[in-house]
């Protein structure tokens, strides 16, 4: 048996990961594959045209690609896929975004036919300005990025040589006493500084906000930081003056409660989205400074209406930050044209293998439901059948149990529905947060849960993202948005952090047996599963008594 | 001057034995002898199927032998390549094999020897390929088989070999052979030019100025001045004249000439004046071969027709070209079995014309998950083979043969072989499923009307490019289609028919990659052994390796082993095949393997034994949790229900042995089933002293009626009883017999339709205008028995009816008495004219015996 690697000929690459040469052919074909699914025997990659283009993006060539597969493929590769590749890459860069000493920016095409075709598309009104030639044709600057987001979409990908502006200089440097960059943040933010813009992908707990602030410090321009919430605000802000050389006065926080614009400043995503009489009144905040480097995290959490208002951002060095560029709008697309192609990604089994994120346990509990609640849920309406099972009363002792079980540990109880998280909580006898929970009191109970004089919270779906809650090492979740599968993902993330002493995480899906609760949680664990995270299932019957 | 047939009698047995085999429609019915073998060779339909066969280079010498109107070898090479070549030596021999082209041996030679002149210069390889054909009759003069010009069409080598060069003074070119032996002195000019069949370096890239030195040696002086005026003229009127000339040079020789008035009109009429254009019909004008001949340096062609080099594209590695033709062919197998499955299944009905209709074609594709093209193909395929067919059902359906069984129960390989040479050799032609006919129908899959004679041919010929490139080549259609213009430009196929050739192959996996594979080169050899033993070895090895994971998919590093494939197939979802094969277990999947029998621990053990390592808790817990809702629905037959609040009341009916007849089953305390229908039940009951009723399905009490049986009312048709006049008129008519013997129609058209009534006073009897009409009845239209008849009523003295075809076609009916039949005349007694007469047997139609005719009357 020779080669890693099966080529099949609907263009998903198997990876055998048992095998000698897995960890070469891994990185030999990362550049141009999407990794799609990464259970325990065989990863699958998938040859996407995006993935293509982003491999052109970042200088690899068709002849590269095509000797990766013949390299490392077990069997005849098959023709018409190779040739297909060739074909997809030479796409790549036929249009070319350059900048014009006397017209500004100019969309040059080194093959006229494909500007003409481009500028009869529909799409491409109102984007382009004069022709100045057969080959050229001017590009209003306002709309870079929202022209190559519509040319990636026809096919058409443009290679954007006019380049960043540089920013406001303001010096930044990390300081790294005490801790150093984990070689993959490293390998992270070189992929992105030598890209210029794009996304980095990580799991959550593996330190993105690290890459961030080294991403900040090797820019040294003024910077914005875009983010979901103020906690999240905070966080960042605080992790900056931890890690870096930038002092309280230098960042400002832009929300709904304060409105500070310095050097650094971190933005919330609601506040740049308010609008008053039909129009944003936050932006200004764009061109408040000349921004060097424009932060998004979570950007797969990133909303339509800032696609559009940083499209006009393109002169400035983009990075998106993320866990799961899965988006369940399937925008990825808009990320990738927008922010830029995706700079770096790893298996979470990977890092975790490596120690950097903390091993976790996913177990999904199946409780049956009694008969009475069986009727109801058999006879409910169709749009209520999620909140009866999801909120089903038997839940309340499981997750009971499951606490008792890991009594002394720091554990998250995380739910959807208020009513059912007021009784766990009252159950409990644990502290909830909501989203009427004001920032202080958030702020209070989530300080308490880090020193640990609280070992269990309640909360709701503001604790999915950017909450950083190190020691909590068990999460319960009873009930979420539908088959969310980046929620689930956050989710996880919440209990990956390294545990100081090297435990176990534990993460528990309550289920409702055979209901729609059953079916959205199949397809909440696929990103999971997908990332080698592999759940075992437990009826509740099973469960210890406390 | 020596005749064909004399040469093919002084041909020697081998080289008719090649033209035989060569021409296999001469040999079929055998031809009597030689003569009536010559005769059948230089029939049109003969001759056009030969050429039909022949490569460019063959039609080009012998374009060249007609316009030449007879040359030697040498003569035929300088015309076509400008010297000696090997290639037209090839296409000569080749000619003469296929009787396209004879040797005139009796060609004075004196009348030769100035031709054989322009061997001289030539070094002793033309002598050399002179004496390839035969014993050393190459050297005669070539004359073109008999019937050839005609079949070759108006222009050969795009000369207009049929128009007259009219000089104006004086005019010795023979009509249908202007080049005449006078012109061809100009065919020696060549032989001092380069030889090189690349027509860009030929010296006729510009013919005017290659002809300008000798227009005057070959054409009738008159013409010969004319052309030269215009060829050496500077003024514009001959620059004019000279681009008209170049334009029709090289053929067509025929042009729309430009309106009077124009330059070039006004140049068109002076060369028209001069004799070197003619007009044709309207205001076309052509220019005579003769003329054009000189313009062409003398030779016929610009050069030797070279053959498409198919090598020029890229060339596919043996292993891509041998994995794919096995995985499309391991493809092609499946998706035909699973068309078979579906169709044991669910037949579809054949429609009225014999096809399949085409909701079904599309559903098909939908299920096996490929374009309507492709699935047409399939269903083809399968028909073909005789995998599928109509049954004698009525109405009919389409269901797998008795062939079916037996095909599965072979290996993948030679199933692959059986599919590949049924479609090798199938007149189907699946690419026209689709398209619209004449009428407009759309014409169905397995159509009756979709055979093509041709298209085994067409597999063949197309294949057969691939065969002859160097291995690996992958020739597209354009290729591919070039190539056989050059085999066959007499008979191109259409390039759809090609571009569909090319893709069934592709979908069989005769081609792998776009390049013959080695399993399909061994089937086009015909060689089953090879096929499957080659095939056998493309196809990735067979693995017995189930990879479980976590998040329920398997993955199988290779092909699986026929167990575990039918496990998978139908336990799981298959979500990508290839070299390897990715599965999905869903809930749906696992329910469909519980279905067919098996137990959650029987299937947990079946994939334990092909997983390396132990089956994910996922799998197993998913496995049991469909096994725990598996049947807990539980479905019957029954005709009717009982239910009682009361348990007590149903207690104990189902098993009162009196009531067995109603196969009472008890489902729950409060509920019986029933096999007998309610009425039964309920009488039942009563019989036994309980109450019951019937309800609605909505638990209404339903009172039940007795039927009433009524037998529908019958409409009564009357007799059609006639009315007793209508009878009595019958009785009449029957007596006098007149009626059944009136005039009836004759089956022979032409004397019911006697046009001339002539016919009937000229022979002057009235019983024979009244029976002529049914005549050959007792009588025969059979030659050989008529000519019996005639000689046996000459012998007996008798009188026959005889009908005679006079000379416009109409028929005579005559009572004669043959005297004798002799040489092809009968000479017969003509009693009721009291005369004698004497007629070809051929126009005799039929011969009726008089007492036959007797009795009829």
């Amino acid at each position: 048996m020779s080669g890693p690697l099966i080529v099949q000929s609907d263009k998903t690459l198997l990876l055998e990961v048992d095998h000698d040469q897995a960890d070469a052919c891994r990185r030999a074909i990362a550049p141009f594959a999407e990794l799609e699914r990464a259970p325990e025997h065989v990863h699958t990659y998938r040859l996407t045209p995006l993935g293509l283009w982003n491999a052109r993006a970042a200088g690899h060539d068709a002849e590269q690609v095509v000797d990766v597969l013949l390299e490392y493929s077990r069997y005849p590769v098959p023709h018409a896929l190779l040739v297909d590749v060739a074909e997809i890459m030479a796409r790549y860069g036929r249009l070319q975004l350059v900048q014009d000493p006397v017209h500004g920016l100019v969309l040059h095409a080194l093959d006229p036919a494909v500007l003409a075709e481009v500028m009869r598309s529909k799409r491409t009104a109102g984007l382009l300005g004069a022709r100045l030639d057969a080959t050229d044709v001017v590009v209003h600057a306002s709309e870079r990025g929202h022209l190559k987001q519509v040319l990636l979409k026809l096919g058409w990908p443009a290679e954007d040589l006019a380049g960043y502006v540089d920013g406001e200089a303001h010096p930044i440097a990390l300081e790294q006493d005490g801790w150093a960059m984990r070689p993959y943040q490293q390998h992270a933010v070189d992929g992105f500084w030598h890209g210029g813009s794009g996304v980095v992908v990580l799991p959550c707990g593996a330190g993105k906000t690290i890459v961030g602030a080294a991403a900040m410090a090797k820019s040294s321009t003024t910077t914005l930081i875009l983010v979901t919430n103020t906690v999240s605000a905070r966080q960042w802000r605080d992790e900056l003056v931890r890690r870096t050389s930038l002092t309280e006065d230098e960042i400002g926080e832009y929300s709904g409660a304060r409105k500070e614009i310095r050097p650094v400043t971190i933005a919330t995503y609601q506040v740049l989205t308010t609008r008053r009489n039909g129009s944003y009144t936050h932006l200004e905040l764009l061109d408040a400074r000349d921004w060097g480097l424009v932060v998004y995290d979570e950007v797969h959490l990133l909303p339509a209406p800032i696609f559009r208002m940083t499209a006009d951002l393109q002169a400035r060095r983009r990075l998106g930050l993320t866990a799961t560029l899965v988006r369940e709008d399937g925008r990825e697309d808009e990320v990738f044209s927008l922010i830029g192609p995706k700079r770096f990604d790893a298996p979470w089994k990977d890092i975790e293998a490596q120690g950097y994120i903390a091993p976790a346990e996913c177990v999904e509990v199946r409780l049956t439901l009694p008969d009475a609640e069986r009727m109801t849920y058999a006879t409910a309406e169709p749009e209520e059948k999620y909140r009866l099972a999801a909120t089903a009363a038997g839940k309340n002792r499981v997750v009971e149990q499951l606490v008792a079980q890991h009594d002394g540990e720091p554990t998250l109880v995380i739910g959807q529905y208020l009513d059912q998280l007021h009784e766990l909580a009252e159950h409990l006898g644990a502290d909830l947060i909501t989203g009427e929970t004001t920032v202080r009191e958030r702020q209070r109970l989530y300080d308490a849960f880090r020193t640990g004089e609280i070992s269990r919270l309640v909360v709701s779906k503001v604790a999915n993202f950017s909450i950083d809650l190190p020691e909590a090492s068990v999460a319960i979740q009873v009930s979420g948005s539908f088959g969310s599968r980046q929620e689930e993902a956050q989710r996880l993330g919440r209990i990956m952090r390294p545990k100081a002493s090297g435990r176990t995480a534990h993460f528990y899906t309550v289920v409702a047996r055979d209901t729609v609760d059953q079916e959205f949680a199949a397809h909440r664990q696929r990103f999971l599963a997908e990332q080698g995270y592999a759940y075992t299932i437990l009826d509740a019957e099973d469960l210890p008594t406390p | 001057m020596a005749t064909f047939s004399g040469y093919l009698r002084s041909s020697s047995d081998e080289q008719l034995v090649a033209l035989l085999g060569r021409r296999p429609d001469l040999a079929s019915p055998s031809p009597g002898n030689l003569t009536s073998l010559a005769v059948r060779a230089t029939g049109r339909g003969s001759l056009e199927r030969a050429l039909a066969g022949v490569d460019a280079v063959v039609l080009q010498v012998l374009e060249a032998v007609v316009v030449l109107d007879g040359a030697t070898r040498a003569q035929v090479a300088q015309a076509v390549a400008g010297g000696h070549d090997p290639e037209v030596a090839r296409a000569l021999d080749d000619a003469l094999t296929l009787a396209l082209l004879f040797v005139d041996d009796a060609t004075p030679d004196d009348e030769r020897s100035g031709d054989k002149q322009s061997g001289d210069t030539q070094s002793g390889d033309t002598q050399s390929g002179d004496t390839q054909h035969g014993e050393g009759r190459g050297d005669g003069l070539l004359r073109a088989a008999p019937g050839l010009v005609e079949v070759l069409g108006a222009h050969p080598a795009g000369l207009a070999t049929d128009v007259p060069s009219h000089a104006p003074a004086a005019s010795t070119s023979r009509t249908n052979a202007p080049t005449s032996r006078t012109s061809r002195p100009t065919i020696d000019r060549g032989s001092t030019r380069s030889r090189t069949p690349d027509p860009t370096s030929s010296p006729t890239s510009s013919p005017t100025s290659a002809a300008a030195a000798g227009a005057d040696q070959s054409l009738p002086p008159g013409l010969a001045a004319a052309l030269e005026t215009v060829l050496a003229g500077e003024d514009e009127s001959s620059l004019a004249g000279r681009a008209i000339l170049d334009a029709l040079t090289w053929g067509p020789p025929v042009g729309l000439a430009p309106a009077v008035g124009t330059s070039a009109g006004d140049a068109v009429l002076r060369l028209v004046e001069q004799g070197l254009l003619v007009r044709g019909q309207g205001r076309h004008v052509l220019l005579p071969g003769a003329v054009a001949l000189v313009l062409r340096g003398g030779r016929t062609h610009r050069g030797v027709a070279t053959i498409p080099d198919l090598d020029t594209g890229s060339v596919r590695p043996a292993a891509t070209v041998t994995a794919e033709s096995a995985g499309a062919g391991e493809r092609c197998a499946r998706l035909v079995a699973r068309l078979a499955r579906r169709w044991e299944a669910q037949p579809p009905g054949v429609l009225r014309a014999g096809g399949l209709a085409v909701r079904e074609l599309k559903r098909v594709a939908a299920e096996l998950e490929v374009d309507d093209a492709q699935a047409a193909f399939v269903v083809e395929l399968a028909g073909a083979a005789g995998l599928v067919g109509p049954d004698e059902g009525e109405p009919p359906v389409f269901v797998p043969t008795t062939e079916l069984d037996p095909w599965l129960a072979l290996d993948l390989p030679a199933r692959w072989v059986a599919l590949a040479r049924a479609w090798l050799t199938t007149t189907r032609t699946p690419w026209l499923v689709g398209s619209r006919d004449e009428k407009g129908t759309v014409r169905a899959a397995l159509d009756p009307e979709l055979r093509r004679p041709w298209a085994p041919r067409l597999r063949r010929s197309v294949l057969g490019a691939f065969a002859d490139a160097p291995a690996g080549s992958a020739p597209d259609v354009d290729d591919v289609l070039a190539l056989l213009t050059w085999a066959t430009p007499r008979s191109v196929p259409p390039r759809a028919a090609v571009a569909a050739v090319l893709a069934e192959a592709g979908w069989l996996g005769i081609l792998g990659a776009g390049a013959l594979s080695e399993a399909g080169r061994a089937v086009l050899a015909d060689d089953v052994d090879g096929a499957t033993t080659r095939f056998a070895a493309g196809l990735p090895p067979e693995v017995d390796d189930l990879l479980l994971q976590g998040d329920l998919t398997g993955i199988v590093p290779g092909r699986p082993g026929a167990t575990l494939e039918a496990l998978l197939d139908v336990a799981t979802v298959v979500e990508s095949r290839g070299g390897a094969l990715t599965v999905r277990f869903t809930p749906d999947s696992v329910r469909a393997a519980l279905d067919e029998g098996r137990t959650a621990d029987e299937l947990l053990a079946e994939l334990g034994a092909f997983a390396r390592g132990p089956v994910p808790q996922p799998l197993d817990y998913l496995v049991r949790d469909a096994a725990r809702r598996h049947g807990r629905l539980r479905a019957g037959t029954a005709s009717s229900y009982l239910r009682a609040d009361d348990p007590a009341l149903l207690a104990g009916l189902a098993d009162d042995p009196r009531l067995a007849s109603l196969g009472l089953l008890q489902l729950a305390p409060t509920v019986l089933a029933a096999q007998a229908p309610t009425r039964e039940v309920v009488e039942t009951l009563r019989e036994h002293g309980l109450a019951p009723v019937a309800e609605t399905p909505d638990g209404l009490v339903l009172h039940l009626e007795r039927p009433v049986r009524r037998a529908r009312r019958r409409h009564r048709r009357t007799e059609p009883g006639a009315p007793p006049s209508e009878l009595a008129a019958l009785v009449r008519r029957l007596r006098t017999g007149a009626a059944s013997t009136a005039p009836t129609p004759s089956p022979v058209p032409s004397s019911g339709s006697v046009s001339s009534s002539d016919t009937a006073s000229s022979s002057g009897s009235a019983s024979s205008s009244g029976t002529a009409l049914a005549p050959g009845r007792r009588g025969t239209a059979d030659p050989a028995e008529a000519l019996a008849l005639l000689r046996e009523a000459a012998a007996d003295r008798t009188q026959v009816w005889v009908e005679l075809v006079g000379p416009t076609g109409q028929h005579e009916r005559r009572l004669l008495r043959p005297l004798r039949v002799e040489g092809g005349r009968l000479r017969a007694a003509d009693a009721l004219r009291e005369s004698e007469l004497s007629v070809a047997v051929h126009r005799i139609a039929t011969v009726t015996r008089a007492d036959d005719e007797k009795e009829d009357v």
